[in-house]
């Protein structure tokens, strides 16, 4: 309390009105900025607890919020007995493999925006960037009829390649990119390297802190899915997690206290990236107005 | 650099033709993505939406039929109405509350770090758990918002059975989704704000509330603006949480936009002109906001 108290003073803002200690306002300030965290926290905290519960106590009315029995077998079996473990190995492998992509084909659209003089530059960049007014929500039927005829309903392909070029990315490493001195790269050119050696031996190694802040929104976005996986994913097989989630929940085909346990396993990689990276990830929206 | 090309002057013709090139090459993949999955599907799907098809093979021109269908059906301006009063509901809160806690996060000292992570968390967990999580707390009988409420002596809300709640629980888990989104925009905004003006307004007496609604939120309009766009296209955009929450239910009293649309493409029965029709509306919505948000960026910039 009195650690509050006192750095309400240093704080030129509430210290101002009439000389002395605005207390209430900074307490109170501090107390709805708490009560905020808990509304935030708790239900997170309510879904872990209650996914160690068994069926009958997930029942019970009123509610428990502690389980009676810690009860990890939710988990197990959820991966072992309704198919679990292969929509987490898909999302598993379309999250890296369509940020891999992603890095890959947006840095690459990236240095030719930022570092080449070519008719149609500015064009294509606003078409880049336009791409954001085009949501896939009001072109699910048209992308759907796309990828039956190339095939790429339920095929990993369909998973991955479509979200892959993305308008943000691109941004990104392109306004990273422009801050990189030509002179790096004709003096790079003089000593006879190639345009695209140039791109894999320069410019990629300096734009290591664009590339992560892309690869951690990839991660979340992919991992996240579920409007493109959902039309793509039309047989289980080729589920991911948010989809499986989803539609066996709708069904009732998987009990209750399972989905609860995936649920939270579907959390998991998110909040531990969280906890580890959230200045970054806090800075890349600040910055671009976007997620 | 020069020099160096002139040295071998006598490939230039085939070497400078490759040269120019090259920065294409580079584009290809993205672009390629780009036209095949997003550009051509949004021109196509003008197209469609004058077509007729119950099945997706057969298509029947019907030529401005699905337009005038659209708004003259009963399911379709339910839907309309569905979404044009979540949108509303969804923008007004997200900002004034975005606006609250900020302003809140940025006279905060104590923990301000730690406070902002954890209202910003929401944003990254997947939509599709979040809409599981509150439709498990929301339940009528288990849920442990009524257990909470059983203390203060309310009694059971059929938060997600009685259509008289049911678009208010949407629009609350909207907001506890997206705030942390908006509250680190406007944080931003607020740290531009020059301090030497505070200091001016307050040596002329202005104070505490005073100060803030006199100086604050006047300069910070050009963000508050930003987040109402940002809100109002993500709010026609909602799908994902509320499929899981409510499932568009009870009876169609949550079935927004997108939801109907992907209904009518994948759920019988089939109307995939009607819901292409649908489509280029939202796309039409979504264009002129973000058109918008362009102009007002750029009116921003040459202050």
């Amino acid at each position: 309390m009195k650690n509050i108290v006192a750095s309400a003073n240093k704080n030129k803002w509430s210290s101002m009105s009439g000389g002395k200690p605005p207390t209430t306002w900074a307490v109170l300030r501090t107390l709805i900025l708490i009560w905020l965290v808990l509304i935030i926290v708790l239900p997170v905290i309510w879904i872990v607890l209650a996914s160690f519960k068994d069926l009958p106590e997930l029942g019970q009315k009123p509610p428990t919020l502690i389980p009676h029995a810690w009860h990890i077998s939710n988990y197990s079996q959820a991966l072992q007995t309704y198919g679990f473990a292969t929509f987490l190995r898909n999302s598993i492998f379309v999250t890296a493999s369509a940020t891999l992509l992603t890095l890959i084909i947006n840095s690459m659209a990236a240095f030719a925006f930022a570092k080449y003089n070519f008719r149609g530059r500015e064009g294509l960049f606003i078409m880049t960037l336009a791409m954001l007014m085009i949501p896939l929500q009001v072109i699910l039927i048209p992308i759907y009829q796309v990828i039956t005829k190339l095939h790429m309903v339920n095929t990993f392909w369909g998973l991955i390649i479509p979200a892959a070029a993305t308008p943000t990315g691109v941004f990104i490493l392109r306004q990273y990119m422009l801050t990189i001195p030509d002179e790096i790269i004709e003096s790079a050119r003089i000593d006879g390297a190639g345009d695209f050696r140039i791109f894999l031996r320069i410019i990629i190694p300096l734009a290591k802190p664009a590339l992560a802040v892309v690869t951690i929104f990839s991660i979340m976005w992919r991992w996240n899915d579920f409007l493109w996986p959902l039309i793509v994913a039309q047989d289980s097989k080729f589920y991911t997690l948010p989809v499986a989630l989803a539609i066996l929940n709708g069904e009732l085909s998987v009990p209750y206290n399972l989905v609860l346990a995936m649920s939270v396993l579907s959390l998991l990689p998110v909040i531990i990236m969280f906890v580890f990276m959230q200045r970054q990830i806090a800075q890349g929206i600040a910055q671009t107005g976007l997620k | 650099m020069k020099t160096l090309e002139r040295a071998k002057a006598p490939r230039r013709g085939l070497r400078s033709r490759r040269r120019r090139l090259i920065p294409y090459l580079f584009l290809l993949p993205n672009m390629a993505i780009f036209g095949l999955f997003t550009i051509f599907p949004a021109l196509r799907g003008f197209w469609i939406s004058f077509f007729d098809s119950t099945d997706g093979r057969h298509f029947k021109y019907v030529g401005t039929g699905n337009y005038k269908e659209i708004f003259s059906d009963q399911a379709v301006l339910n839907v309309a109405s569905n979404t044009a009063r979540y949108v509303i509901g969804y923008v007004i809160s997200s900002v004034v509350i975005s606006i609250a806690i900020a302003l809140m996060l940025n006279a905060q000292t104590w923990g301000k770090t730690i406070f902002r992570s954890v209202i910003f968390l929401p944003v990254l967990l997947s939509p599709v758990v979040i809409g599981l999580i509150w439709a498990n707390l929301l339940d009528r009988k288990r849920g442990g918002i009524n257990a909470l409420l059983a203390i203060v002596g309310v009694g059971k809300v059929p938060w997600l059975v009685d259509s008289k709640y049911t678009m208010w629980a949407v629009i609350f888990v909207g907001l506890w989704t997206h705030v942390g989104f908006f509250t680190v925009i406007l944080l931003a905004g607020l740290q531009g704000i020059d301090k030497n003006i505070y200091e001016a307004a307050s040596l002329d007496g202005a104070h505490g509330w005073n100060l803030v609604r006199t100086i604050t939120l006047p300069l910070l309009k050009p963000t508050t603006l930003v987040v109402v766009i940002l809100a109002t296209i993500q709010g026609f955009q909602s799908f994902d949480f509320i499929y899981t929450l409510t499932g568009g239910g009870p009876v169609g009293a949550t079935t927004l936009i997108v939801q109907y649309i992907y209904d009518s493409a994948f759920q019988t029965p089939i109307r995939y002109g009607l819901a292409s029709a649908a489509a280029v509306i939202l796309f039409f919505i979504i264009f002129s906001i973000t058109i918008l948000n362009y102009l007002i960026g750029r009116s921003r910039d040459a202050l």
